[in-house]
């Protein structure tokens, strides 16, 4: 048992050496999906040839094992077999094939999308009592600077919602300012897009930095008519902890 | 025996989920997300010249365009809240040497200040697609822009990094040519792959690299250029790629899964054989 496991070690790592890095250095990279399934094929083929006793494997196949030797077989019986052979290679190689073929699909993004604020943006209160009078000029200041992107209705879909990828956030759906502290939007308000980590790619977010044109108390007030008019309400530091 | 049975069991099935299996796993990869538009612009490689300065030739109508939808700038002031531009077709090809990049896009009118521009990022430093605008945690590079407008009949090689800071370079390096007809703009910017120019975006084919696209319409409004400056239609950042060359290792390396494939179904038959004999 020691000598076949230690040289089947020796092979999977020497493949895998010869895979991963000696032969990027004429071609490009593999996938480490289609280097597995030759690992593994290559591990298949090694257990059986050094360490299976093959009554045994064949005590447990049956007539898969008879299938696979041909024994005693004629007709389609041994036509299929014969095209089990061809296939399963094949099906091997077009697997590479497809792993390898060129994509034309540029790279997948994970873009967090809640990243974690800065510290001094956690916890704060919104210092403005929800009265009728200022949720209503939170509704007019957003109607004026937000609803081009985020939507008139709330839902994402402003006149300058389509350039922009990722799209402006939509308020009504529940997973997105429901989720939220006011402290939370009041961050993401007033620094932006360009105020996220890298994580989040900053890079790629229309949503502008409106610390640089809005006073804090309208942004606490727009915070306030965004809430009310998507129908959501924050979370809040009970729902924390 | 009852030991060396199971044994054999246990490792006959894991051979055959492996042996087997395997290739089904992989056989199924996410599907891509489906989004409205375009997500990248893909520049064909070609044989012989690219068609730098001409809009209307042939090859063109030989390429399936990418559609991106444009929004008019309400990300900063001057903001505008209408723009004429709503989405553009881009096509592109390559020679392994030099790019053209076509823009079409759909202006009712041909006026002297019309004006179209594509924007890259430049170097491995990520840029905010607003003119390379200051990031707050992450330390931003360089945007390119080629900027092509009517009256000038000429394409300006530009670089920003933040709120205006946009400057022509010294060294220009982008040619452009615009052919309007009918309500259509079609407008081609062309350069070599790779410039000496480190303000310069270099393309190397097979790379993916940030692309953004934005438009003017010049028409004369009550005595005033409707669009201009910051008053534009813009889009954020999407992907381009130089396609690179095709790479003939791929065929080695499917006949060496087959090669693994046969061995494995060899030692397989091999062993039960081998087993019923004795
Ligand atoms: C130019 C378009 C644009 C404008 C105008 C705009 N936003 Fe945004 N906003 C975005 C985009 C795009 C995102 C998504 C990307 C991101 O999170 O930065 C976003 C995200 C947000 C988020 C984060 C939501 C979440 O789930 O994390 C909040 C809150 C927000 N915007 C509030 C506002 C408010 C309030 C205004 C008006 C003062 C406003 N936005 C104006 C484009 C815009």
């Amino acid at each position: 048992m020691k000598g076949p496991l230690a040289k089947t070690a020796i092979l999977l790592v020497g493949m895998y050496v010869f895979l991963k890095f000696i032969l990027p250095l004429f071609t490009a990279p593999l996938p480490a999906s289609l280097i597995f399934l030759y690992l593994a094929l290559t591990f298949a083929s090694a257990m059986i040839f050094y360490t299976m006793s093959g009554g045994g494997l064949d005590e447990f196949m049956g007539p898969v094992g008879r299938f696979l030797t041909g024994s005693g077989q004629a007709g389609i019986a041994g036509t299929a077999r014969i095209l089990v052979f061809i296939l399963f290679p094949l099906l091997v190689g077009w697997q590479a094939y497809t792993r390898l073929a060129p994509s034309d699909m540029p790279p997948a993004e994970n873009r967090t999308i809640h990243p974690a604020p800065p510290g001094e943006f956690v916890g704060l209160a919104n210092p403005y009592p929800r009265t009728q009078e200022n949720i209503m000029m939170g509704k007019g200041l957003y109607a004026a600077f937000c609803s081009p992107c985020h939507g008139a209705n709330f839902d994402g879909k402003g006149p300058a919602a389509v350039g922009f990828n990722p799209p402006p956030a939509n308020f009504s759906d529940p997973g997105t300012i429901a989720q939220l502290q006011e402290s939370y939007l009041f961050w993401r308000i007033k620094k932006g897009g360009v105020g996220l980590p890298v994580e989040a790619m900053p890079w790629k977010s229309a949503m502008p930095r409106w610390e640089v044109e809005l006073p804090d108390e309208w942004i606490w007030k727009i915070i306030m008519g965004e809430y009310d008019g998507a129908g959501q309400s924050p979370r809040t530091w009970e729902e924390e902890e | 025996m009852g030991y060396k049975k199971i044994f054999n069991v246990a490792l006959g099935l894991t051979l055959i989920v492996t042996g087997v299996g395997v290739s089904c796993v992989f056989a199924s990869d996410p599907p891509p997300e489906g989004e409205t538009g375009s997500v990248a612009v893909r520049l064909f490689l070609t044989e012989g010249a690219v068609p730098a300065d001409d809009p209307n030739a042939a090859v063109w109508n030989t390429i399936e365009p990418a559609e991106f939808k444009l929004a008019p700038q309400v990300h900063w002031p001057d903001r505008i809240q209408e723009v004429t531009v709503k989405s553009v077709n881009v096509r592109g090809v390559h020679n392994g040497q030099d790019m053209a990049i076509l823009l079409e896009y759909a202006d009712p009118s041909e006026d002297a200040a019309d004006a179209a521009a594509v924007e890259f990022m430049v170097g491995d430093k990520m840029a905010h697609f607003a003119h390379g605008q200051e990031m707050l945690q992450v330390e931003g590079g360089d945007v390119n822009i080629w900027y092509w407008k009517k009256e000038h009949g000429k394409a300006t090689d530009m670089t920003a990094k933040g709120f205006k800071t946009l400057r022509p370079q010294e060294n220009q390096d982008v040619s452009a040519s615009g052919f309007w007809r009918d309500g259509t703009w079609r407008v081609v910017f062309s350069r070599p792959l790779q410039t000496p120019d480190e303000l310069d975006v270099q393309v190397t084919p097979g790379e993916w690299r940030n692309v953004a696209f934005a438009f003017w319409d010049g028409e004369i409004v009550d005595g005033a250029v409707k669009e201009k400056g910051s008053q534009k239609a813009v889009s954020s950042w999407w992907y381009i790629r130089a396609e690179p060359p095709p790479d003939n290792s791929i065929y080695g390396y499917v006949v060496l899964g087959i090669v693994l494939a046969a061995g494995f179904e060899f030692f397989l038959v091999r062993k039960i054989r081998r087993g019923n004999e004795s």
